[in-house]
C-alpha cells in the first residue's frame, strides 16, 4: 500500500508540473497548446545533449533547457500566436496553428537529435528500501522533491510577484486587466515563455529517469490535457490537483486491476469521461471554460 | 438555385467523375486513385466534424466513430455473412446510435472540455476494440472479402468488386459518390431551418434556448448525423484494406479530421473537403522530400495559418464572395 | 554533413572506376527496391533503422559497380515511403510502389499495416517483406508476403527452453504494451511457455505505449515472483525503462524479450541494471559477424553518424531480394518466377562467419516457404555490448 501511494505521489508530481505550463498558457490566451508535449521533449533533448554528450553538470543542462524553451516560447507567441489570434474569427483556429507547431517541432527534433531513445546516466545511485514495504530509488526521490519545490516556487511566484499578479489578472478578465493598465501583449508573451519553460524543465528533470524520445511529445500533450480537465482548465490549483489525481488513479488502478490487464486503462479513461459528464467544469474550473 | 451555382455544381461533378479519371488515364498515375479515394472518404468524416463545429463544438472524436463503423461492417460481413452494401448504412446507423448514447451526457460540455472528452473517447474506442471478444481483440479482423454484387430486382447496380479488372477505379467512383451525397446533405442541412437553428446554437446557446429552441435535441441530432458520416467513412476504408485493427483509427486520425476542417475554413460547407485534399494529398506529394517531408509539411501548415487564419476558403471572401 | 561527403566520395569513386574500367559503358540500369514503413512519430526508430540499413547496403553495392542480374548490371535504388504507422497511409505507399513498377518492397513494420497492404500487393504483383508476425499473412492463400525476421512464436519457445534447461527457470511472467503487436506476441509467448510446462504467474498486465513511469505497471508483476520476466514485443524506447523499474523494485530474476534491441540505448537508459538482459539480434556479436558485417556497420556509421543494433536483423531483406533475383533473372519483373525460385534458392550468408546459408524457410509455421532464414541469435547484454548466448535455426 505504501508503495502504491509513493508511486502515485511521484507520478503525480511530474504530471502536475507538466500540466502547470499548459494550464498557464490556456488561462492567459485561451490557446490549447498542442505543442506542449513537443516542448517537453525538446527540453529533455537539450539537457541530454549538454549532460550526456558534452559532459557538463546536470544543473547546467537543466538551466539551459529552461532558457532555450523560454526563448522558444516567447518567439512562438510573438510571431505566430499573436498575429493569428488577432485576425481569426474563432478562437479555436489556433488549434491548427498549435498542431502545425507540434508537427514542426517533431520534425526538428528528429533531424537534430535522431530517432533513438536517449537517457542521461543516473545522477544519484542507490535505492531507498524500507523493509521491502516501500522501495524508491534515490534519484526518483530527488526528482520528485525538485518537482514539488518547482511547483511551490511557481505558486509563490504567481501569488506574490508583480508579473504573477498581472498574469492572474489577465487570466481572470482580459479586458478589465487591459483597462487597469496591464500590458496584455507583454504579459501574454511572458506567460507563454513561462509555460514553455516549465515544459522544458520537466523534460530536463525526467530525462534522468525515464529518458526521452521523439515520440513522447504527442501522448504527453494528451495526458496533460486530461489532467487540466480533471482539475478544471485554466486554474493553477486545478492543474496540480489533476496531475496528482491522474497519478494516483494510474498507480492504484494498475494494481487493483492487474488481474484484468487489458481493461485497466479503459476503466481509467471511461471513468474520466463519466466524471466530466457529471461535473463538466472539472474540480475547480470555471464552468464552460 | 441560381444558374451560376448550378453551373458550379455541374463543373464540380464533371471534374470529380470525368476529368479526374481522364487525367489519371492520360498521365498514367494510377496510384492517385487510392489517394483520391482516401481524400473523398476522409472528407466524408471531416464533414461530420464540420457539422459539430457548426453547433459550436470542437469534435476530436471522429476517429472513434470511424472505428465503430469499420468494426460493424467487418463483423457483419465476416461473421454474419451480410453483403457489404447492407452493412454500409448499418455501420452509419450504429455509429449514430452510439453517438446518441454518448452525446446525451457529454454534449452538455462546451469549449475545450467537450474537445478533450471526445479526444479521450477515441482512445476509449481503441481500448474497447482491444478488449472485446467480438472484435477479435489485438489480432484484428483480416481477409475480409471485397464488396460483392449489389442488385435490385435482379438488375445489377454495382458489380462484384472481385470480378473487376480495376477495383481501384470502382472504389474511387464509390467514394466520390459518397462524398458528393454527403456534401449535398450537409449543404441542404445548412440551408434549412435546421441550419439556422444550428447557427443560433453556435452564437449563443442560452439565447436560443430562451426563444424556445430545443437545444439538447438539436445538439444530439447534429452529433448523430456527424457520427453517421464517420461510421460510413470507416466502413468504406475497411472494404478497401480488407482488414481492421484497433489501431486502424486512432487519436491522430481524430485530430486530423479536425485539422481538415480548420484548414478549409469553418465558415464554409466545402471547407473540410478542400482541407482534406490539401493536407492529405499534400503529404503524399511531399514524400519526394524524404527526411524533410514533415518539416516542409508542417512549415507550410504554419505559413498558411499565418496568411489565412480563417481557412483557405476565406480567400473567396476578400473578393466579396462569402457563403 | 557526413552523409553528404560520403555521397560525394561515393559518387567520385563510382565515376573514377567507371572512367578507368570501361570508358564506353553507359550508366547502369536502376533496380528500384521499395520501403514502406514508419520513419516519423513515436515508432520512427523501427523504420529509420530499416531504411538506413537498406540505403547503406545499396550505396555499398553500387560503389562496387552495381549488381549483375542476368546480363544486365543494375544500380540499386531505394524508394522510401513514410506510412506514419497508419495502415491507410501504408496502402498509399504500396500504391506508389506499384506506380513506380516496383515489385519488391521491404516493410511495413507493424501488423495492421502489413494486413492492409495485402490486397494492393497481390493485385499489382508485389512481393513484400513485413516485420509483422500474424500467420495469416504468410499461410496460403496469401503468398506475396515474406516474413523478414524470426517471429516471436519461433524464438520465444527456443529462449524459454534454453532458460529452463540452463538457468532453472520455472515461473514466468509477461508484460506487454496495449497495442496489437505486443499483445499478440504476449498471447503466443504465454501459450508457448505453458506448452513447455512453465508456470505462467502473470500475463495480464499491460501498459499504455506512452507510459513514462513503469514502476506502478511492474509492481503487481514483480509481486507475483517470477523467475523470468518477458517483455513481449517491447519497443527499444520502453525496454530500458522497464528493466530499470523492475530492477529498482528488487527483481533479481531474468528479463528477456523476443524483439531486437540497441545496446547504446540500453546503456544510456538503464546502465548496468541492464546487464543480463536477453534479446534477439542478428549476426552482430563479435564471434559471429563476418568481415562483411563489420564493414557494413562501419559504412552505416559513416553514412548516418551512429549505428543502430536493430539493423542487424534488418540488413537481410535487401540481400535476399538481390540474391534471389541473381539466381533467377526472370524474376526481376515477375514475382511468380520469384516464388518458384524461393523453394530451391540457396546462397552463402555474407554477414556471418562459417558456412551459413541464405534460404527461405517457414514450412513448419506457415505451410510454405515464406520467411527469410536468418540465424536466431539470442544475445545477452553486458556492459554496453551484446554477447551471444546461443544460436538456433528456424525451419
Amino acid at each position: 500500500m505504501e508503495q502504491i501511494l509513493a508511486n502515485g505521489l511521484y507520478l503525480g508530481a511530474q504530471y502536475a508540473l507538466i500540466a502547470l505550463g499548459l494550464t498557464l498558457i490556456f488561462s492567459l490566451m485561451n490557446v490549447l497548446n498542442f505543442a506542449h508535449g513537443q516542448m517537453y521533449v525538446f527540453g529533455g533533448f537539450v539537457t541530454y545533449t549538454l549532460v550526456a554528450q558534452l559532459g557538463l553538470p546536470f544543473i547546467v543542462g537543466l538551466i539551459a533547457s529552461a532558457v532555450v524553451l523560454a526563448v522558444m516560447g516567447a518567439l512562438i507567441e510573438k510571431f505566430l500566436f499573436r498575429p493569428v489570434i488577432r485576425r481569426s474569427k474563432r478562437d479555436e483556429s489556433t488549434m491548427l496553428l498549435a498542431a502545425g507547431i507540434a508537427f514542426f517541432l517533431d520534425a526538428v527534433i528528429l533531424l537534430l537529435f535522431g530517432e533513438k531513445q536517449r537517457g542521461v546516466p543516473k545522477i544519484v545511485g542507490g535505492v531507498f528500501n524500507w523493509d521491502m514495504r516501500l522501495i524508491m530509488p534515490y534519484d526518483r526521490i530527488l526528482i520528485g522533491f525538485l518537482a514539488i519545490s518547482l511547483i511551490v516556487g511557481f505558486i509563490l511566484f504567481m501569488q506574490y510577484s508583480r508579473t504573477g499578479r498581472a498574469m492572474r489578472a489577465l487570466a481572470q478578465d482580459r479586458v478589465a486587466a487591459q483597462l487597469m493598465g496591464v500590458d496584455v501583449d507583454r504579459y501574454s508573451m511572458i506567460g507563454f515563455a513561462l509555460g514553455a519553460m516549465l515544459a522544458g524543465l520537466v523534460g530536463g528533470l525526467l530525462v534522468t529517469i525515464t529518458g526521452i524520445n521523439l515520440g513522447m511529445g504527442g501522448p504527453t500533450s494528451v495526458k496533460a490535457f486530461m489532467m487540466i480537465m480533471i482539475g478544471g482548465a485554466g486554474v493553477i490549483s486545478g492543474a496540480i490537483a489533476g496531475g496528482f489525481i491522474l497519478g494516483m488513479m494510474e498507480s492504484i488502478g494498475l494494481t487493483l486491476l492487474a488481474a484484468y490487464g487489458d481493461v485497466t486503462y479503459l476503466v481509467i479513461f471511461a471513468s474520466l469521461m463519466v466524471f466530466l459528464a457529471i461535473r463538466p467544469q472539472g474540480l475547480m474550473g470555471k464552468p464552460w471554460g | 438555385m441560381t444558374p451560376s451555382r448550378l453551373l458550379g455544381v455541374g463543373a464540380f461533378l464533371l471534374g470529380v467523375f470525368v476529368l479526374v479519371p481522364l487525367l489519371i488515364v492520360l498521365t498514367g498515375r494510377w496510384d492517385f486513385y487510392y489517394t483520391l479515394t482516401s481524400v473523398a472518404l476522409l472528407s466524408v468524416g471531416a464533414a461530420g466534424v464540420w457539422l459539430t463545429f457548426y453547433i459550436g463544438r470542437i469534435n476530436i472524436g471522429q476517429g472513434a466513430y470511424a472505428l465503430v463503423g469499420g468494426y460493424v461492417s467487418a463483423i457483419l460481413v465476416t461473421q454474419a455473412g451480410f453483403s457489404f452494401w447492407a452493412t454500409l448504412p448499418m455501420a452509419g446507423l450504429f455509429s449514430a446510435a452510439v453517438s446518441v448514447a454518448i452525446g446525451l451526457p457529454i454534449l452538455r460540455l462546451r469549449g475545450v472540455y467537450f474537445a478533450m472528452v471526445t479526444l479521450v473517447l477515441t482512445e476509449v474506442a481503441r481500448l474497447t476494440a482491444l478488449a472485446l471478444p467480438v472484435t477479435n481483440g489485438a489480432k484484428g479482423i483480416t481477409s475480409i472479402p471485397l464488396p460483392g454484387e449489389l442488385s435490385i430486382f435482379g438488375l445489377t447496380v454495382i458489380p462484384d468488386f472481385a470480378s473487376l479488372g480495376n477495383p481501384k477505379l470502382a472504389f474511387y467512383l464509390m467514394a466520390a459518390v459518397l462524398m458528393v451525397l454527403t456534401y449535398l446533405v450537409l449543404w441542404r442541412i445548412v440551408n434549412s431551418r435546421l441550419g439556422h437553428l444550428c447557427r443560433s446554437l453556435q452564437q449563443n446557446e442560452e439565447l436560443s434556448a430562451s426563444i424556445g429552441v430545443n437545444t439538447a435535441m438539436l445538439r444530439v441530432l447534429a452529433y448523430a448525423i456527424s457520427s453517421f458520416f464517420g461510421g460510413l467513412a470507416g466502413a468504406m476504408f475497411v472494404a478497401i484494406s480488407q482488414s481492421i485493427y484497433p489501431s486502424s483509427f486512432v487519436v491522430t486520425d481524430s485530430v486530423n479530421f479536425m485539422l481538415y476542417c480548420f484548414l478549409g475554413g469553418l465558415g464554409y460547407v466545402f471547407g473540410p473537403m478542400l482541407g482534406t485534399l490539401l493536407l492529405y494529398f499534400g503529404w503524399d506529394l511531399l514524400s519526394v522530400a524524404r527526411e524533410y517531408q514533415l518539416l516542409i509539411y508542417s512549415g507550410a501548415m504554419i505559413a498558411l495559418m499565418l496568411v489565412l487564419p480563417n481557412g483557405v476558403l476565406s480567400l473567396l471572401e476578400k473578393k466579396g464572395g462569402g457563403k | 554533413m557526413k552523409r553528404r561527403t560520403f555521397l560525394q566520395t561515393t559518387a567520385l569513386a563510382c565515376a573514377a572506376s567507371i572512367a578507368l574500367l570501361s570508358p564506353a559503358l553507359a550508366e547502369n540500369a536502376k533496380l528500384k527496391i521499395g520501403f514502406v514503413g514508419v520513419t516519423s512519430g513515436p515508432a520512427a526508430a523501427w523504420g529509420i533503422s530499416n531504411q538506413r540499413s537498406m540505403e547503406a547496403r545499396a550505396a555499398w553495392l553500387n560503389e562496387l559497380g552495381g549488381v549483375k542480374i542476368g546480363e544486365t548490371t543494375y544500380d540499386v535504388e531505394i524508394v522510401p515511403f513514410d506510412d506514419q504507422k497508419d495502415p491507410k497511409r501504408a496502402i498509399a505507399g504500396m500504391e506508389k510502389m506499384a506506380q513506380d513498377s516496383i515489385h519488391y518492397v521491404v516493410g511495413p513494420n507493424v501488423d495492421d499495416g502489413a494486413a492492409a497492404v495485402r490486397p494492393v500487393a497481390e493485385q499489382n504483383g508485389i512481393m513484400y517483406f513485413p516485420y509483422a508476425f500474424p500467420k495469416e499473412l504468410y499461410t496460403p492463400p496469401a503468398s506475396n508476403a515474406i516474413l523478414g525476421m524470426v517471429a516471436n512464436y519461433q524464438s520465444g519457445p527456443a529462449i524459454y527452453k534454453y532458460l529452463m534447461e540452463n538457468k532453472g527457470v520455472k515461473k514466468v511472467a509477461f508484460v506487454a504494451g496495449n497495442e496489437s503487436d505486443p499483445l499478440s506476441q504476449r498471447d503466443s509467448g504465454s501459450a508457448a511457455a505453458k506448452a513447455l510446462g512453465l508456470e505462467v504467474v502473470s500475463d495480464s498486465v499491460t501498459y499504455q505505449m506512452d507510459t513514462t513511469d513503469f514502476t506502478p505497471v511492474l509492481l503487481p508483476v514483480i509481486q507475483s515472483a517470477p523467475d523470468l520476466l518477458v517483455l513481449s514485443g517491447v519497443s527499444p524506447a520502453n525496454a530500458p525503462q522497464l528493466i530499470r523499474s523492475a530492477r529498482e523494485l528488487g527483481f533479481t530474476g531474468l528479463i528477456s524479450t523476443e524483439t531486437a534491441q540497441d545496446a547504446a540505448v540500453l546503456a544510456e537508459g538503464a546502465g548496468e541494471l541492464a546487464n543480463g538482459f536477453i534479446s534477439v539480434g542478428g549476426a552482430s556479436t563479435p564471434e559471429l559477424a563476418s568481415d562483411t558485417m563489420k564493414e557494413f556497420v562501419d559504412r552505416y556509421t559513416k553514412m548516418f553518424g551512429e549505428y543502430n543494433d536493430e539493423s542487424n536483423t534488418k540488413v537481410y531483406a535487401l540481400e535476399y531480394i538481390v540474391e534471389t533475383l541473381k539466381a533467377n533473372p526472370a524474376a526481376i519483373d515477375n514475382v511468380d518466377e520469384f516464388k518458384k525460385t524461393m523453394d530451391t534458392f540457396e546462397a552463402p550468408n555474407p554477414f556471418m562467419v562459417g558456412d551459413a546459408k541464405l534460404t527461405y524457410v517457414g514450412t513448419t509455421s506457415f505451410g510454405q516457404k515464406r520467411q527469410v532464414s536468418v540465424p536466431l541469435v539470442v544475445n545477452e547484454y553486458k556492459d554496453g555490448k551484446f554477447e551471444t548466448l546461443f544460436v538456433a535455426q528456424v525451419d
